[in-house]
C-alpha cells in the first residue's frame, strides 16, 4: 500500500529569515483522507506544494514508499483553488490531457474522460468550453482531470475555497465518493473546520510562526458518511459539535485572543 | 434639503399629496447617443467633400492635388491597363507577398526568440539587448547595409520588412509567456508533464492571444517598411508603383496608391481581429 511520507520537513523560501515550517511530519497512506488545517501562515499549502513536489525542503525528507520526491509527477495529482483549466480545451479534453501528455489514443482518451466526467456528476457537458462552467462545475472538471492521470495521492488546495456555501456541501458529497470509489490517498489543505470535521480520517492542526503540527485528530465522520449516513444528521449530531468545539480550541490555541 | 423646501421651491403647498411622489434626483433626459460609427463616416464623408471641392474649384493645381473622380478614373484604369508593365492587381500581389513571406520569416524566429526570453533567463540574457538595439532603428538606415550584403533582388526586400517585424512578434510573445498563471504550469507538471510539453501543451497557447497581438502590430510596422523596401531596384509593387508615379508626378497614381494601401492595411487589420476571435474565444473570459 502506497505511503506519502513527510518527514520533519522544514521550507524557508529564499530571503525570509523565518521558515514557513519548520520540522513538519505528516504520513498518508492509501484510502486515508488527511486534511491540513490551521490559521493563515501556517505553512499548510507549502506543506502540500512539498508533497506535490513543486517546493524543495530546505530540511527533512519527503517519500513515497521510501523513494525520495524530488520533481511533480502523476502520482500525485494535485487540484487547486483556482481551477487552473485549460481554457483553450473543452471540459473533455481538460480531463483527457494527463493521457494526450502520455500518448493514449484520442477515442481512448474520450472514453476514459467521459467515464471520469460522469464519476464528478458532469455527464453531457464535455463539449462545453471552460468559461461556460459555473465555479462548482470547473472543480468537478478539475478533479476529473486530476483523476485521470490514475494517481496514488490526491493533493487538494483549497479546491472548495472559492466556492459558495451551497456548492461547496454539495462538492463535499462528490469529493467523499471519489475517494470512496477511487481509493486514493488524499491529502487536503482547508480553513473550513467543518469542511476538515465532514471530510477528514486524520485532521493535522497547524500553527504559525513558523508553522509547524500542534495536533492532530483521529476522526470518523466521513467513515458514517459512507457507511450511509446522511451528511446531515451528522453534522447535527452532537459529536460532531464536541469535535468541532475541540478542533477550533486547538487551532486558535496559544493566540492572544 | 429637505422635501417641504423641494415643494416650495417648486412653488406648490406641501398638503398637495403628489408633491411627495416628485423623487429628489429625477432621470435626465437621455442624450441623444451619436455611436463613433456615424463620426467617422461624417469625418470621411468631410474631408471627401472638401478635397472634391478645392479640385473643383481649381484652389490647387490637379498636379499637387487630382480630382477624387481623377482619382477614381485612374484606379479603373490602373486596374484594367496596368501601370509601368504590371496592373493593379499584379501590384499588390506583389506587395502582399513580401509582407506575408516576411510575416511567416518573422514568426518562425520571432516567436522561438520570445518564448527563449520569456521562460530563460539567459535567452532574455541573449535576445533582449539585440532586440532592443534593432527596434529603435528606421528600416531606411539599415536598407543600405543590407543591400550590400544581400544585393538588390527580392531576399533584401523580405528582409528589410522581416527585420522591422521581428521586435513586436518576439516582445509579445514574451510578454505573453511572462503572463502565464504559474497555477497552470504546476497542474500540468503534476498531470505528468515534462517541460518540454508544458511549453507547447501550455505555455504557447497561453500566449496565444499575445502573439496575435503581436502579429497585428508585426503587420502594420511591415506596411510601413514596404514603401522603404520597394525603393530599391523594385520592378513591380505598391511602394514602387507609387514611387514611379510621383517621379513623373503622375500624382493621381500616387494618391490612388496610397489609398490603396490604407484600404488593404484596413483589411488586413479586419482580417486578423477575426482570426483572434475564432482563435482565442476565451481572451478576456477567464
Amino acid at each position: 500500500m502506497p505511503r506519502l511520507v513527510l518527514d520533519q520537513v522544514s521550507v524557508r523560501y529564499d530571503g525570509q529569515t523565518r521558515p514557513a515550517v519548520e520540522r513538519a511530519s505528516i504520513e498518508v497512506a492509501s484510502g486515508d483522507f488527511v486534511v491540513l488545517v490551521g490559521r493563515s501562515g501556517c505553512g499548510k499549502s507549502s506543506l502540500l506544494n512539498v508533497a506535490a513536489g513543486l517546493v524543495t525542503p530546505t530540511g527533512g525528507s519527503v517519500t513515497v514508499d521510501g523513494t525520495p520526491i524530488i520533481a511533480p509527477g502523476a502520482d500525485r495529482a494535485v487540484v487547486f483553488q483556482n481551477d487552473a483549466l485549460f481554457p483553450w480545451l473543452t471540459a473533455r479534453e481538460n480531463v483527457a490531457f494527463a493521457l494526450r501528455l502520455r500518448g493514449v489514443r484520442p477515442s481512448e482518451r474520450e472514453r476514459r474522460a467521459d467515464a471520469l466526467l460522469a464519476l464528478v456528476k458532469l455527464e453531457g457537458s464535455g463539449d462545453r468550453r471552460i468559461w461556460e462552467l459555473s465555479g462548482g462545475m470547473r472543480q468537478r472538471v478539475g478533479l476529473a482531470r486530476a483523476l485521470a492521470a490514475e494517481p496514488q495521492f490526491l493533493l487538494l488546495d483549497e479546491p472548495l475555497g472559492a466556492l459558495d456555501a451551497l456548492t461547496r456541501e454539495r462538492m463535499q458529497t462528490t469529493l467523499l465518493d471519489i475517494w470512496k470509489e477511487s481509493g486514493v490517498g488524499v491529502l487536503m489543505v482547508t480553513h473550513g473546520i467543518e469542511e476538515a470535521l465532514v471530510l477528514g480520517t486524520r485532521i493535522v492542526v497547524l500553527a504559525p510562526g513558523p508553522g509547524r503540527v500542534v495536533r492532530a485528530f483521529e476522526t470518523g465522520f466521513s467513515r458514517r458518511y459512507l457507511a450511509g449516513e446522511p451528511l446531515r444528521d451528522i453534522k447535527a449530531d452532537s459529536v460532531f459539535a464536541a469535535a468541532r468545539g475541540e478542533l477550533t480550541d486547538a487551532i486558535f490555541e496559544g493566540e492572544a485572543a | 434639503m429637505t422635501f417641504s423646501s423641494y415643494a416650495e421651491r417648486r412653488g406648490r403647498k406641501l398638503d398637495e399629496v403628489h408633491v411627495l411622489s416628485v423623487p429628489l434626483s429625477r432621470p435626465r433626459r437621455t442624450r441623444v447617443i451619436v455611436s463613433a460609427r456615424v463620426v467617422s463616416a461624417v469625418t470621411i464623408l468631410v474631408v471627401l467633400a472638401v478635397w472634391a471641392l478645392s479640385a473643383r474649384l481649381q484652389l490647387v493645381s490637379p498636379v499637387f492635388l487630382p480630382s477624387p473622380v481623377a482619382v477614381w478614373s485612374k484606379f479603373i484604369a490602373v486596374a484594367s491597363d496596368g501601370f509601368v508593365d504590371a496592373t493593379l492587381l499584379q501590384h499588390i500581389a506583389a506587395s502582399l507577398w513580401r509582407v506575408f513571406a516576411a510575416l511567416v520569416a518573422a514568426v518562425l524566429v520571432g516567436v522561438p526568440v520570445g518564448l527563449a526570453i520569456g521562460i530563460s533567463t539567459v535567452g532574455r540574457g541573449i535576445f533582449d539587448p539585440l532586440l532592443e538595439f534593432l527596434r529603435p532603428i528606421p528600416p531606411l538606415a539599415y536598407l543600405p547595409l543590407i543591400i550590400i550584403w544581400f544585393g538588390i533582388g527580392e531576399p533584401s526586400k523580405i528582409l528589410v520588412i522581416t527585420i522591422a517585424m521581428l521586435a513586436p512578434v518576439a516582445l509579445s510573445t514574451a510578454s505573453g509567456v511572462r503572463g502565464v498563471s504559474q497555477e497552470r504550469i504546476n497542474a500540468a507538471l503534476s498531470l505528468g508533464a515534462t517541460g518540454g510539453q508544458v511549453v507547447w501543451h501550455v505555455i504557447l497557447p497561453s500566449a496565444l492571444p499575445s502573439i496575435l497581438t503581436g502579429l497585428r502590430i508585426a503587420l502594420g510596422a511591415g506596411w510601413s517598411t514596404l514603401v522603404a523596401a520597394e525603393l530599391v531596384a523594385a520592378t513591380r509593387g505598391l511602394g514602387f508603383m507609387i514611387q514611379s508615379a510621383a517621379q513623373f508626378l503622375v500624382t493621381d497614381v500616387v494618391v490612388m496608391g496610397i489609398l490603396v494601401i490604407a484600404a488593404i492595411a484596413f483589411a488586413l487589420e479586419f482580417t486578423i481581429r477575426r482570426i483572434e476571435r475564432a482563435l482565442v474565444p476565451w481572451a478576456g473570459r477567464e
